[in-house]
């Protein structure tokens, strides 16, 4: 007497069924869709099929079917309608970013308020700006400017902390964010130095200028932002005129 | 609002075994700094670790580095003044010392012209590696990675003149004193330094006169502070050793000054 086993019934793509014991109702649904996924398939596996239009999907995906861009489903995920939109969710605020551009081009006037939330995209924007325009000029500086607006941080960061005492509340986010965006002079300055002779005394004397725009526009922001910094602007002044120039000698030679 | 900034821990004193811990007072008031919270993980594996004897011993060596930025405006014109031109310095060159807490220590640098402090060494040496890049530019040798060499040479520059006073503080019987003090006293070789490059990119000959009025300062002032820190920190007195050891570290700025000036691309002269 043969042993009964409660086998699922495999299904061979060439036969029809073998015969199956009494394992309790098999609901199968076939696929209409014109590719047919292998029958040796078992029913008991999940098997993914990416049909557009099929209504057979395996049993354990239910909200599949109705949803084609979602594949697999990241089970109990919203609706596609409802995901908020993608430079929202990657937090990438391109208005936000237009006004501190639009802030920096001020040297006169600082206003810190703008950037009391630190990002980083308009800085990565202003980096790759920057590397573009080098790049242009025959400079493939992309990885020497992240490493060193890096490095130009760090310098910053432990200054700023290390002048301002017990109170000094720079953090290293806040501290690249405002570095990146004070970048802008030394990106218009790049831009420049494509149209005037290499070594001249005009892209001198221009380097001095918009070293110095972006020297004062820093030394203001994180004085204002972070505490203790009055006392201390002179001293702050020249850590980011030091960090500028390390840039410009990028840009002139 | 100054007072209780953490005074530098300890004019120094032969250790005896019952130390108060010092990191108390090192990492007080510690801020959300990430320096600070490494030094305060840092410290507090120490703590948990070893004996007192260690303790104690590494607060002598590796002191609250906050001591050294407590600067201002003042401060720095000053110490620019005393190291440029030593001579000039009318006065003593003993640091000030105030009782904190039980114990002697020295007052910071805000109300000490002669304390060392380590924001001028760190903007110089800046300086110097941006100056020095600058140079190279404008003999069309620039590139970024020469600029990445030139930092290594400044900081090989800087370790060298950093071990010539530890070894004249050891050879001498004791090499007690902090090492960020010595970091400091080294690191104000590259104001002279710097301004010497700056001469040498308005007019080349002036270097040659900058470079040696640059060494001989340094060797000035070196020579007044270790003579200051030997007369604190060793016990016996060895005149004619400690002659000769101070005109060595005089002489020796000479060599080590003129490889951290010469600004080519051969990193070896």
């Amino acid at each position: 007497m043969a042993k009964e086993f409660n086998v699922p019934p495999v299904v061979f793509p060439s036969g029809g069924n073998p015969v199956t014991p009494a394992s309790g109702p098999q609901q199968r649904r076939l696929p209409t869709a014109p590719f047919q996924p292998p029958r040796s398939s078992n029913p008991g596996l999940p098997f993914l099929s990416f049909d557009v239009n099929s209504a057979a999907a395996s049993t354990s995906f239910s909200a599949a079917p109705q949803f084609p861009s979602t594949i697999g489903g990241g089970g109990g995920s919203a609706n596609f309608d409802d995901e908020p939109p993608l430079l929202e969710e990657l937090g990438i605020n391109t208005k936000q970013i237009y006004q501190k551009t639009l802030s920096i081009l001020n040297p006169f006037r600082i206003n810190h308020y703008l950037h009391e939330d630190a990002d980083l995209s308009g800085p990565f924007l202003f980096l790759m700006a920057f590397g573009l325009f080098q790049l242009l000029a025959g400079k493939l500086h992309f990885g020497i400017i992240l490493g060193w607006v890096t490095m130009a941080s760090m310098f910053l960061y432990v200054v700023f902390n290390m002048l301002a005492g017990k109170n000094g509340n720079l953090d290293m986010y806040k501290c690249l964010s405002l570095i990146g965006y004070c970048m802008l002079p030394i990106v218009m300055l790049s831009a420049l130095s494509l149209f005037l002779p290499q070594g001249g005394m005009a892209i001198m004397v221009i380097t001095g200028v918009f070293v110095i725009w972006s020297t004062r526009v820093c030394t203001g922001l994180v004085v204002e932002l972070a505490n203790c910094g009055d006392e201390h602007r002179g001293l702050i002044a020249y850590a980011c005129f030091l960090i500028y120039m390390l840039f410009s000698l990028l840009v002139i030679f | 609002m100054y007072d209780n900034l953490g005074a530098q821990s300890g004019v120094p004193r032969p250790p005896n075994s019952a130390q108060p811990n010092p990191f108390g007072n090192a990492f007080y008031g510690a801020s959300s700094g990430f320096i600070r919270g490494g030094l305060g993980a840092y410290g507090e594996k120490i703590l948990g670790s070893s004996s007192e004897y260690v303790q104690s011993n590494i607060s002598r060596y590796f002191s609250d580095p906050q001591y050294y930025f407590q600067v201002n405006d003042h401060y720095v014109k000053n110490k620019l003044k005393v190291v440029l031109f030593p001579f000039l310095h009318r006065g003593h060159w003993t640091r000030i010392t105030e009782p904190v807490g039980g114990r002697l220590s020295y007052k910071p640098p805000i109300y000490d012209i002669n304390a060392p402090d380590l924001y001028i060494p760190f903007m110089a040496f800046g300086t110097y590696v941006v100056l020095a890049g600058l140079s190279l530019g404008l003999h069309g040798k620039f590139s970024p990675e020469a600029l990445n060499w030139l930092f290594v040479k400044g900081v090989v520059g800087w370790t060298f003149q950093v071990a010539l006073l530890k070894m004249t503080l050891f050879s001498l019987g004791s090499g007690e004193a902090p090492l960020l003090d010595i970091v400091a006293y080294a690191g104000y070789t590259f104001t002279g330094l710097s301004f010497a490059i700056l001469g040498k990119l308005f007019w080349g000959y002036a270097y040659y006169f900058l470079l040696p009025w640059t060494c001989l300062c340094m060797g000035i002032f070196l020579v007044k502070t270790m003579k200051r820190v030997l007369f604190a920190e060793v016990r016996s007195y060895d005149s004619s050793r400690h002659h000769y050891l101070l005109l060595f570290i005089a002489l020796a700025q000479f060599p080590l000054l003129i490889w951290l000036g010469n600004i080519t691309l051969n990193w070896l002269v």
